[in-house]
């Protein structure tokens, strides 16, 4: 009874870690939009002062600003028509997730063969969003292709983010600037001060010079971009920035001028960035993983009795044994449990080891041990002693 | 999902800038015969332009009509998501540990990618680790993701290069499967590499040569494990040489007498347990006229002999290398999805409740999983619950029962003898014997 329950399938759980999935595209379609009603906006207001003013026009002119008026008009087709090739990519990159999901709709249980194909694209796309956030764009684009997962990975959005990411730590601001352009509105939404941090920056920059034209550019930047109504702390401190040089060691300006600020810009960015478009902030990854080897993690698996992996139990190897997540294993919590689960019918060999009793036999008898007599299958080769059936007592473990 | 699925309709449908961009069109026409007409009667323009007005004004409005619909579609969408995803926050409190060791996880991910068989991408991530490794080394500028050790990219080098650099494998003597490239490649992807090549021998030529070859040099190892894979093999290689029937002769012993032969050569080898199989094969030798109706014939027409075969050897190639079967980072993933659920909710919970987690070793909740996903034994102390640890094994009291070691000194209370807490006999302490689960 217990087993069905736990194996039963239950879609709506097991969407956690899916979210993103199909948060993602539809932040995008968003944005698309807005780029739409962005484009459209000056062309509007364009047109219909050109037509305003044509009455007190010549002919000739008429029709030269009416020429003009057709190449905007134009233009705004043109845009418009890529953002709609945009924005069909992404109604089929959602339709395709859709049914990513759908599918796990459609399994009864999670033993059955297709959960496990399910859950191996589940593995492959944590994989890839994974090494896309640690930079491993080449490697991530591999496995997508090779394991054709197309329209279920977010390659160029991570990929861009990437981009802005390296600039910034190389110290180039213009990229991010842009990017903040773009997504004006949605950052104003959530209140990010990221596009205020670079361009405190940018004026650092100019401050950093010393050189005296560049200081008064730096003022005229932070009288245009620091100088607005969403938080006096940046004008303040490029105030104050003013009155330092470069090698001060007066807080807060060592900070400010320090080379240090650019990995914290680069961070602030993909921050931002993830929480804009309903990216998690951690790799799903992580979660999944620290999820998984807790979940399995049991206290024999990092005993110092612990058996070596490749020791002779008759049974498969555990995952959290096996070399490749041993180490990474060690410092999560175990499982809990609040029942013992044994073999059927267990027995203690005189040196402590408990067996099931039918898996210590077939043991033996795959060893060609003699009838009648015992060896630990698990202990071979170290001081092979042999035990006469009399000696293998049962155990009572409730 | 069916509210997703309907929304996603809607949206593909009606939800997006295709009559948007029509009404532009029909904007620029209306500009175009405007334009015709003061091009043909200049005298016009004033009227032409001041009748424009009107349908410009029109068409735009239009156009943000069209934006609206694309954006109450969207809003629909956003409404389905809400009420799918109802939860928003993941659990991240337990994911420290692995972001502090992002190699290991890295280490990981190329051993899971070579034993998939992708190694192309596996190449591909461990040059990127080691051009990051290196020129983390040479300026700091590059990576700058919070590293707790400051020797992090010395320790992936050194498995990196363990990866990369096959002595460990070349010191073992093993087979040479060619590289085309004739670059070097990580022992274990040679291993993983041998491994498919077998593997596809076995199971898609149904060519035992490679299996048989391998087996046999890896024969000692394979006897200490108690595996029965080299007798297998040479059982499957009799019945194959058995049926086999060679075109060029019509000679009906022809399979036989092979089998035999090779029979003669090879089954002295095998060990003695093997003797009751060894014979009951040569016994099929009296009945080869006629297998299908012989006491024989299910040990002839297995016709899964082949899949048990290669999955019998993936098991005992995997092993001798100390790795499982699947692949453990596959299964904890799986593992993970399946118990995050619970976790969720107890993070949820302890936010809500503020409570405090009081074993930082042990999660707080049981995280139940399907069968497949037990590997060992458990043993949970009757008396305390507590699950037996090296500081507080399980012990045996001469009358069978166990309990956790620190439930029996308890229960003792140093006194000479006890009687157990499950069964009237009495016992010293002392006598408890220490079990291994």
């Amino acid at each position: 009874m217990a087993e069905h329950s736990v194996s039963k399938m239950d879609p709506d759980s097991h969407l956690l870690l899916e979210q993103p999935l199909l948060r993602l595209p539809h932040e995008l379609l968003k944005k698309n939009l807005k780029s739409a009603q962005r484009a459209i906006e000056p062309v509007n207001k364009n047109i219909t002062s050109a037509i305003q003013s044509s009455t007190k026009q010549n002919p000739a002119e008429t029709l030269a600003s009416l020429d003009a008026t057709l190449q905007k008009a134009q233009n705004l087709k043109r845009k418009l028509e890529a953002l709609h090739t945009e924005e069909q990519a992404l109604h089929s990159q959602q339709k395709a997730r859709i049914q990513h999901l759908q599918t796990l709709h459609e399994i009864p249980s999670l033993g059955d063969v297709a959960y496990d194909r399910w859950a191996h694209v589940r593995l492959d796309r944590l994989l890839v969003d994974y090494l896309l956030r640690q930079g491993y764009t080449q490697s991530a684009k591999e496995l997508a292709e090779e394991n054709k997962l197309g329209d279920l990975v977010d390659v160029g959005v991570f990929e861009e983010a990437g981009r802005i990411e390296q600039a910034l730590r190389k110290g180039e601001v213009k990229d991010a600037l842009t990017w903040c352009g773009e997504n004006k509105n949605a950052l104003k939404k959530i209140n990010s001060e990221l596009e205020l941090e670079l361009r405190l920056q940018q004026f650092i920059e100019l401050a950093r010079s010393g050189d005296i034209d560049k200081l008064v550019d730096a003022i005229v930047h932070a009288r245009k971009h620091l100088a607005g109504d969403q938080s006096s702390k940046f004008g303040l401190q490029a105030g104050g920035l003013m009155a330092y040089p470069p090698d001060t060691f007066v807080e807060p300006y060592q900070t400010l001028y320090s080379q240090e600020r650019y990995p914290h810009l680069a961070d602030l960015f993909v921050q931002t960035h993830h929480n804009l478009f309903s990216l998690p902030p951690t790799p799903l990854l992580h979660i999944a993983l620290s999820a998984g080897l807790s979940a399995l993690k049991t206290p024999a698996c990092h005993s110092q009795h612990a058996l070596s992996v490749t020791a002779n139990t008759g049974a498969p190897v555990c995952p959290i044994c096996s070399t490749e997540l041993n180490e990474l294993a060690k410092n999560v919590p175990y499982a809990h449990h609040t029942t013992s689960s044994m073999e059927d019918d267990p027995v203690v060999l005189p040196n402590g080891r408990v067996f099931g009793r039918e898996r210590l036999q077939l043991l033996n008898e795959k060893l060609g041990t003699k009838k009648g007599w015992y060896r630990d299958p698990t202990k071979l080769g170290e001081n092979d002693v042999e035990w006469e059936e009399g000696s293998i007592r049962k155990v009572f473990i409730s | 999902m069916e509210g997703i699925i309907a929304a996603h309709e809607q949206l593909e449908k009606r939800g997006n800038l295709a009559k948007t961009i029509q009404d532009v069109q029909k904007t620029i026409d209306l500009l175009q015969n405007a334009r015709d007409s003061v091009a043909n009667d200049p005298d016009s323009a004033a009227l032409t332009m001041a009748k424009l007005k009107q349908p410009v004004k029109q068409s735009f409005d239009k156009l943000d009509d069209d934006l609206k619909d694309v954006n109450k579609g969207l809003n629909q969408y956003s409404k389905a998501l809400d009420k799918k995803f109802k939860k928003n926050a993941l659990p991240t409190a337990s994911t420290k540990p692995l972001a502090e060791q992002p190699d290991l996880i890295n280490r990981a991910i190329v051993m899971h990618l070579l034993r998939e068989g992708k190694f192309e991408v596996a190449n591909t991530l461990v040059s990127q680790l080691n051009e990051r490794a290196r020129s983390g080394q040479d300026d700091g500028m590059e990576d700058r993701r919070p590293r707790p050790i400051s020797n992090v990219g010395d320790a992936i080098k050194s498995w990196v290069q363990e990866l990369a650099y096959p002595e460990a494998w070349e010191a073992e003597g093993g087979m040479e499967m060619g590289s085309p490239t004739g670059r070097e490649r990580g022992w274990l992807q040679e291993k993983f590499t041998e491994m498919y090549h077998i593997l596809d021998s076995l199971r898609n030529q149904h060519d035992l040569g490679p299996a048989i070859e391998w087996a046999k040099s890896h024969s000692r190892e394979l006897e200490q494990r108690g595996s029965n894979l080299e007798f297998e093999l040479g059982r499957l290689k009799f019945v194959e040489l058995f049926t086999s029937e060679d075109v060029m002769s019509d000679d009906p012993w022809e399979g036989p007498t092979r089998a035999l032969e090779y029979a003669r050569t090879v089954f002295p080898n095998f060990s003695a347990r093997y003797i009751r199989e060894t014979s009951n094969l040569l016994g099929s030798l009296a009945f080869s006229a006629n297998l299908e109706q012989s006491p024989y014939e299910a040990m002839f027409f297995n016709q899964s002999a082949w899949e048990e075969a290669s999955a019998s050897f993936t098991r005992e190639f995997c092993g001798l290398l100390g790795l499982s079967e699947k692949s453990p980072l596959y299964t904890a993933v799986t593992a993970g999805g399946i118990a995050l659920p619970v976790l969720e909710k107890v993070e949820r919970v302890m936010a809500q409740t503020r409570g405090q987690w009081t074993s930082v070793n042990e999660l707080p909740v049981e995280t139940p999983l399907p069968t497949g996903f037990r590997f060992h034994s458990i043993f949970v102390c009757p008396v305390s619950k507590e699950q037996g640890t090296d500081a507080n094994p399980p012990m045996m009291l001469p009358c069978g029962h166990a309990l956790a070691k620190e439930s029996l000194d308890a229960h003792a209370r140093g006194k000479p003898r006890m009687k157990c807490p499950y069964c009237p006999v009495e016992c010293a302490p002392k006598e408890a014997k220490r079990l291994f689960i």
